[in-house]
């Protein structure tokens, strides 16, 4: 009894707790990623590429950054991001915001590239005036100089990552670097594990689940992202034949009710045409009728 | 054989109402200058799109598919007074299957018009017939409502042939023209024995048709709802229920019409107490089976409560739909039969004012049934603005929804003032065999 009462009790104030977290209006961004820049120089372009992200992901709870249309019912309340509040964060701050999600902000971590983020934050920054932008020292192009390499282990279903760059001086391998893994499914990523990060000589093991349907053959798409301080993000795709085989015919392949009209069910056609041609025979009877009518009556 | 003069008496009496009077003139010119009202309406619709009704992404069947529902249901009335009383023999009902004839044919004819008003872009109805599938519920009701149509129009016709040769030789001030049209629509009626076999066998295979066709026609209306799992909408019962429904509304349209017809036409002879009795008697027992039917349909769900459908039956129990509800089940169905069983209350006037309130109580009816449901989504409706949550038809959409009222008010005018709506000729038999 007095077990399940401190149990109550501990639950109550874990929600007291979990309820005020939500509701609190600072965020909490650490000092490393406050002090984030974006690599990107914020223009008109990046601004209106990012108001076009802005405008599929962000107004329906956001609303139009300055128009205070922002949706007010929701708690806690999504701020109006043209606001001044909003405007005094730093870049990496909002970045921040971005790639964690809080309550009923979903992180758009996995949903939006780095760049896509940036041009969004990009979108909200020409709503300010004053803003002048802190470019990151970080050079996009060396993002171009790291390679992913998957090594599968098909007999344990492991996946050994290693991320090295090549750079002029020579082979540099990637450590400590922010690994994740996912794989394409019909309606997005799925995150395999968690998060990793690379040890001493740039690489991270995956433990892969052995049902995962895969097509035909059994081939997987893994999608490998990697986030380094100095070489930014990197993304990488590969078919990995490590999926269980699937041979799921398509859904429309067959006769059936939701299917177009070439591939309706023959119960439906033959119905539906024996009804209409037998009424349709019936009504051509009545018609000869009354010719026969008509016939009869004459002179 | 009945004499002459008697028979002459019935054929002028029944013809008298042919013709165009300045009381014609008057009511059709109202009904012109209504429709006319109700066009520009729906042209301003047409322009704006459908945004000037109370329709949204939510509820996007509102007051038109409502209307169109009733439209169908109040035309099944042909069926059950031309087809099935007429094949079991019940002789009261021969002089009313013509107004039923006439009112059915009048409302299916209207209810395909209805459905294109509820199209922003109504030249899109010709994909229906381009890409309609066959496995599609709104197929087979395009399908079904136009062979209904086909089938009312003749069912209207075939028992007129005998009464167009009259209407021929006895209406001789008409224009030459019309007399033609007459002649030419009589089939050269002679009245000989083959002639009669021949039609008297047309109309009792058509008398049959139509019932399956009629029970089509409302069962697969009623399947356009029931085919989706939507809450108030995800019933078995849907198809009969519909159907009885239907025979309610109607009925009332009958007697309505029928009442109008005695007064205006001076039928009091041929449109009798004991017509009036007799249909006063039907309409309790179709709202009977109708009262059984919606205590399946509202106490069953509403017994369990189901999480979704406890959302849908307390918004029409106790809450936004509440007194319509209640007004259409009380006051729509209930006292109507309650008030009926007393003889008194089926006298014309008394039961012309019950059946008004019975087919108001089935328009609105197909209201509750059409648009709560539409308002209650499984899936939470969010992030919209607050005319996408519930839905009020605007003052547009009222014109638009009257127009269809006001053709069948027209065709049934027009088609009342060039045929005979009392049988002639099945009249004289009638007193012939009763002598």
């Amino acid at each position: 009894m007095l077990k399940s009462n401190i149990k109550l009790t501990i639950l109550f104030l874990l929600a007291i707790f979990s309820f005020s977290k939500i509701n609190a209006q600072a965020w909490d961004v650490p000092a490393d990623k406050k002090a984030k820049n974006s690599y990107i120089k914020f223009d008109e372009n990046t601004a209106k590429e990012g108001e076009a992200i802005y405008t599929k992901n962000c107004v329906s709870c956001h609303g139009n950054p300055g128009k205070a249309n922002n949706l007010k019912t929701l708690n806690p309340i999504p701020p109006d991001l043209g606001a001044a509040k909003t405007q005094a964060l730093t870049d990496g701050e909002l970045f921040y915001i971005l790639n964690t999600g809080r309550g009923a902000m979903p992180s758009f971590k996995n949903t939006l590239s780095e760049e896509e983020r940036w041009k969004t934050i990009s979108y909200i920054r020409s709503f300010n005036k004053q803003y002048v932008q802190v470019v990151s020292k970080t050079d996009p192009t060396k993002s171009k100089l790291v390679k992913i390499k998957l090594d599968v282990d098909s007999l344990t279903n492991k996946i050994k990552v290693a991320v090295i760059a090549n750079e002029i001086k020579g082979v540099v391998l990637l450590k400590d670097a922010e690994i994740n893994m996912f794989v394409s499914r019909y309606f997005g990523k799925l995150q395999i594990g968690k998060t990793l990060r690379t040890d001493s000589v740039g690489c991270v093991l995956f433990d892969f689940p052995k049902n995962l349907p895969g097509d035909s053959i059994g081939n997987l798409e893994i999608v490998i992202n990697v986030n380094d301080e100095i070489y930014g993000e990197i993304e990488s795709i590969n078919k990995v034949k490590i999926g269980v085989p699937t041979n799921k015919p398509s859904l429309t392949e067959k006769r059936a009710i939701w299917n177009v009209l070439k591939l309706a069910p023959w119960w439906i056609i033959i119905t539906y045409t024996s009804i209409l041609l037998g009424v349709g025979f019936i009504l051509l009877l009545i018609i000869k009728n009354l010719f026969k009518i008509r016939k009869l009556g004459e002179d | 054989m009945m004499d002459q003069s008697k028979k002459n008496k019935i054929t002028s009496d029944l013809l008298k109402p042919i013709g165009i009077t300045k009381t014609f003139h008057i009511w059709m010119g109202f009904l012109t200058l209504s429709l006319a009202v109700c066009l520009y309406a729906y042209m301003f619709q047409l322009d704006k799109g459908l945004v000037v009704t109370g329709l949204r992404d939510y509820v996007s069947w509102g007051m038109y598919i409502s209307n169109f529902v009733f439209f169908v249901a109040t035309s099944l009335i042909g069926m059950l007074i031309s087809a099935v009383l007429g094949l079991s023999g019940v002789k009261w009902a021969s002089p009313l299957a013509r107004i039923a004839e006439i009112i059915a044919l009048a409302f299916a004819a209207v209810a395909g018009l209805v459905i294109v008003s509820d199209m922003g872009h109504p030249e899109r109805l010709l994909n229906v017939f381009m890409y309609g599938r066959l496995q599609s519920p709104i197929v087979w009701d395009v399908t079904v409502v136009t062979v209904y149509v086909l089938i009312s129009a003749l069912l209207l016709y075939i028992p007129l042939i005998p009464d167009f040769k009259i209407c021929h030789e006895k209406l001789v001030d008409i224009p030459k023209p019309l007399r033609n049209i007459y002649k030419l629509l009589s089939l050269n009626w002679k009245g000989t024995e083959d002639q009669e076999k021949l039609l008297k066998k047309s109309v009792w295979i058509l008398s049959i048709l139509i019932i399956p066709v009629a029970l089509a026609i409302h069962t697969v209306t009623s399947w356009l709802f029931a085919s989706t799992s939507r809450v108030g909408w995800d019933s078995t019962i849907f198809g009969p229920y519909f159907v009885t429904g239907a025979f309610v509304s109607g009925t009332a349209a009958v007697i309505i019409a029928m009442f109008f017809y005695r007064n205006s036409y001076k039928l009091q002879d041929y449109i009798t107490e004991l017509h009036f009795d007799k249909m006063g008697k039907l309409l309790v027992l179709v709202s009977l089976v109708y009262l059984y039917f919606n205590l399946n349909e509202f106490m069953v769900p509403g017994y369990k409560m189901k999480k979704f459908d406890a959302t849908h039956l307390h918004a029409l129990f106790a809450g936004r739909y509440a007194i319509m509800f209640w007004l259409v089940q009380i006051v729509g169905l209930i006292l109507p039969i309650l008030f009926l069983l007393f003889g008194k209350m089926r006298k014309p006037l008394p039961m012309t004012v019950i059946a008004v309130a019975v087919l108001l109580g089935a328009w609105f009816k197909r209201y509750i049934i059409v648009v709560p449901t539409m308002e209650h989504p499984y899936l939470p409706i969010q992030n919209v603005p607050m005319n996408f949550k519930f839905y009020t038809p605007t003052l547009i959409e009222t014109f638009v929804s009257l127009a269809p009222f006001i053709l069948v008010l027209m065709i049934i005018t027009i088609l009342s003032k060039v045929v005979p709506i009392i049988p002639i000729q099945e009249t004289i038999e009638h007193h012939e065999e009763s002598k």
